[in-house]
Order: C-alpha cells, then structure tokens, then sequence
C-alpha cells in the first residue's frame, strides 16, 4: 500500500471523529458589548494613514540620502570624517 | 442575555482581545442597506445577519447558536486542546461581527464563515510555528503509520485524528494547510482556493510540494525504522 492511500485511510477514519461540544454565544457576545473589540475613531484613523504615509516617504528618502552621501565627493565627507575623528 | 446593544458603528474596528495575538480586523458595518444575507445561507440568516447589522444582539446570538458546530468542527483540525479550540471559535465569531459589513451574501453565510475559520486556523498555526510548539512524531506513532494495514482501518476515529494531526504538524503551516483541506475537509482545487484565498494554481502547487514533503518525511522514517 502506497503512503498516499494510507494517509487517505487515516483521513477517512479521523473524519468520522465527532468534534467537542462548544457553546461561545456568550462570550462572543460578551467580547462585543464590552468595547474590547472597539471601533476606531476618525481621529485615530487619520493618524494611522498620516503615520503609514510619513513612513512611505521616510524610508525612501533614507535610501537616497545614504547613497548619495557616499557617493558624494564634496566637503560633506571629509566634514563628518573630521567630526568623527574628534569625537 | 446581554442587554446592551451591539455596536452598530460605521468605520473600522480594532479587535484587542486580551492575551491574543489577534491584531486587527477590520470592518464597514456601515452600509445597512439592503444587500447582504440573501443568497444560499440557512434560513433565517438573511434575517439574523440584518437584524445584527442593526445592532441587535439576539440575532447575532442565534447567528452563533446556528453555525457554532460547523465552525467548531472546522478549528477542531486546526488545535485538538479543548482550550484552544474554543478560543479561536471565538475568535472567528468575533471577527465575522467585525466583517459583517463585507458580507454580500453571495456565498452561504456558512461559507463565508468557514473561510474565516480558516483563516483564524492558519494564523494559529504560523504563530505556533514560530514559537516551535510541538513534538516530533514519536516512534510508536510512525510505527502505527506505516506499520500493519489493517490496522489503519480499524482505528478509532479519534485515534486516527491524532495520528493524522500529529503527522501533519511537522510539517509548515502552508503544506499543512493545503493538505488538512484535501485529507481531513475533503476539499478540492476551488473550495481550497476559496477556503485560503490563493489562486487555483497556487493551490496546486503548494499541493504537489506538501505531498512531496510529506512522502519525504514518510519514507525516511519508515528508513529509519527498518534500520
């Protein structure tokens, strides 16, 4: 018997198994009158897109930031080289 | 009973269910039309589902009450602890409240609530994946796998549940998944593509690769075994 219809054997004996009892009416509805599953307000909503929108632009404009910093051959450098080498 | 009306708010909710790592669902409650609950489902849930939508808890409670079994079977693939399983019924009844605005009712609200349950399902196993909660299949296990025939066929049903469950958790949740719809659900390319949301193709092929990993996995025990 190949493996393929063993697992199939096994499937057809674990389907006949009969699931526990369960009863969540109450909870479930306990949940939702107790403001723990709470709507999001208008406010929170804006500052979630102005979040989301503000790290769009952020991380590119990080990318682009480093790689001209490196490959920039001006004063820039040898400034922060200077200050490092101070501190 | 719980008097107070259910939240009927348009707009997005934040689920912050305490100790779950449930993060967020979101929802538009908002359009009370006339547009959901019609096609397919069991009777009185056109009704139920716009009654809810309208805030009434009664007919949420009676929603759950309907369909608590058929989701309850569902998670019993998914976690086979008591506890847990529970929970994410729970979780699935919850996050049905907060998505009832989505609902069309093109499909059986059954339907829709077993593709959530699925969902709910999965999430379980990713984070139980990535926390490495669970044994290696024992050698008495594999040995009751491969070992006689006859008795494969003469298991216990609930015996036969846990030697399939335990087969199927070594394996990652995606092969696990695919695999638990085609074994346990009986489900097909399309139900399994509704049930997951992957397209056809991708649910092919995430087949053939589970079933590859899975005879993989079978043969070198049962290697290891003889040897």
């Amino acid at each position: 018997m190949n493996w393929e219809k063993r697992i199939e054997i096994l499937a057809a004996r674990a389907r006949a198994e009969q699931p526990p009892h369960v009863d969540v009416s109450q909870s479930v509805l306990s949940i939702l009158t107790s403001g723990q599953a709470a709507p999001i307000t208008v406010a929170e909503r804006l500052w979630m897109w102005l979040a989301a929108g503000s790290a769009a632009v952020a991380v590119p404009a990080a990318a682009v930031a480093v790689a001209l910093y490196n490959g920039s051959t001006g004063p820039l450098p040898e400034i922060v080289d200077s200050i490092a080498w101070v501190m | 009973m719980i008097d107070a009306g259910l939240p009927t708010r348009s707009l997005t909710y934040r689920l912050a269910l305490a100790g779950g790592s449930l993060a967020r669902a979101t929802a538009r409650v908002a359009s009370f039309g006339n547009r959901g609950g019609r096609a397919g489902s069991t009777p009185g849930d056109a009704d139920d589902i716009e009654q809810t939508r309208q805030g009434d808890p009664d007919a949420y409670q009676r929603l759950i009450e309907r369909h608590q079994e058929h989701v309850g079977r569902i998670l019993w693939r998914f976690s086979r602890d008591r506890g847990v399983h529970e929970e994410l019924v729970q979780d699935v009844f919850v996050e049905a409240y907060l998505s009832l605005g989505t609902y069309r009712g093109k499909a059986p609200f059954e339907h829709w609530l077993a593709r959530i349950a699925t969902r709910v399902g999965y999430r379980y196993w990713k984070e139980k994946a990535r926390q490495r909660r669970f044994e290696p299949f024992s050698v008495e296990e594999w040995d009751q796998v491969s070992g006689d025939e006859d008795l494969l066929d003469t298991l216990e049903p609930d015996r036969a549940a846990v030697l399939l469950h335990r087969l199927l958790e070594q394996l990652p949740p995606r092969d696990r998944l695919v695999l638990t719809l085609r074994y346990l659900e009986e489900c097909d390319v399309a139900e399994t593509a509704r049930r997951t949301g992957w397209s056809k193709t991708m649910v092919k092929v995430q087949a053939l690769r589970a079933r590859k990993k899975l005879r993989k996995q079978i043969e070198q025990s049962q290697t290891e075994l003889l040897s």
